[in-house]
């Protein structure tokens, strides 16, 4: 989005994606222009807040699982550690045990 | 506090190794079947009892974040953890039957903590009405509360398997 000033007179375009290519489209000029220059940069801005507070959320809900599933592959390490040394083996995953020869 | 959720290197080498013999003892190799039950054996009770250290304190900080600062609700959600840590491991259980529980019990904090925190949101979000939720983050939440999910279904299947084939041991 460009604010552009010709003989003094504000003249506001914005930047619109056109398949590959960035088109710009004029919105108005003036007060009109400045108006919509504003809006624009008020979403923008708004925008960025809410992504950044997204992003802190999603690191929380991260943050706050990594704990568990890490134990959690602990456990699961450990079972099959178990099973395998008894002499299981996984077959079409269900765990057999060995036959005897 | 991060370092008391975390599991010491030495833990997770460990770990490591574990999961590399069992992958040989199943393929077939004699020798890594025999240096796994050495491993099994020596470091089992150890390892779970730091696993399930950790395990504890995790669930410790997701009950105090569902609680949302209410130390009563807190302790509640605690007592509630530990009841259902006792009915599901039983009367004595082995070490391994007891980080199978632990998981469980911590995967079902984190699943409800997940649900919960997630609902709020919805519902907060809906209430301001404009500010909407952008896709890309609408999709990696989901993508938590479900890995979380499945996890804490596959823990149940686990400690069941192990239950039924350590009683066929017992009885065979």
């Amino acid at each position: 989005m460009t604010l552009e000033r010709r003989d003094g007179r504000p003249y506001y375009y914005r930047s619109v994606r056109d398949g590959d290519k960035i088109r710009k489209v004029y919105v108005g000029a003036g007060e009109k222009a400045r108006v919509s220059h504003e809006e624009d940069a008020l979403r923008r801005t708004g925008r960025k807040a809410r992504l950044e507070r997204e992003k802190e959320n999603l690191e929380r809900l991260e943050a706050l699982a990594a704990p568990v599933l890490e134990v959690s592959e602990v456990a699961e390490i450990l079972a099959r550690a178990h099973l395998v040394a008894a002499g299981y083996h996984k077959h079409k995953g269900e765990y057999r045990r060995a036959r005897r020869a | 506090m991060h370092g008391e959720l975390e599991l010491s290197e030495e833990t997770r080498d460990r770990m490591a190794e574990l999961r590399a013999l069992s992958d040989r003892a199943e393929a077939g190799d004699k020798e890594a079947r025999r240096k796994l039950r050495l491993m099994v054996r020596a470091s089992s009770a150890e390892v779970v009892g730091r696993a399930s250290d950790v395990g504890r304190r995790a669930d410790r900080v997701l009950a105090s974040s569902a609680a949302g600062g209410d130390p009563l609700a807190e302790e509640a959600l605690c007592a509630k953890l530990d009841l259902m840590r006792a009915e599901i491991a039983g009367e004595d259980p082995t070490p391994l039957e007891v980080l199978l529980t632990e998981r469980v019990v911590s995967l079902w904090m984190l699943t409800t903590l997940l649900e919960v925190l997630i609902a709020g949101q919805y519902r907060r979000d809906a209430g301001e009405g404009l500010k909407r939720l952008s896709p890309p983050y609408l999709i990696q939440q989901s993508r938590i509360l479900e890995s979380a999910t499945r996890r804490y279904f596959a823990a149940i299947r686990e400690l069941a398997r192990v239950r039924k084939l350590q009683g066929e041991r017992r009885s065979g």
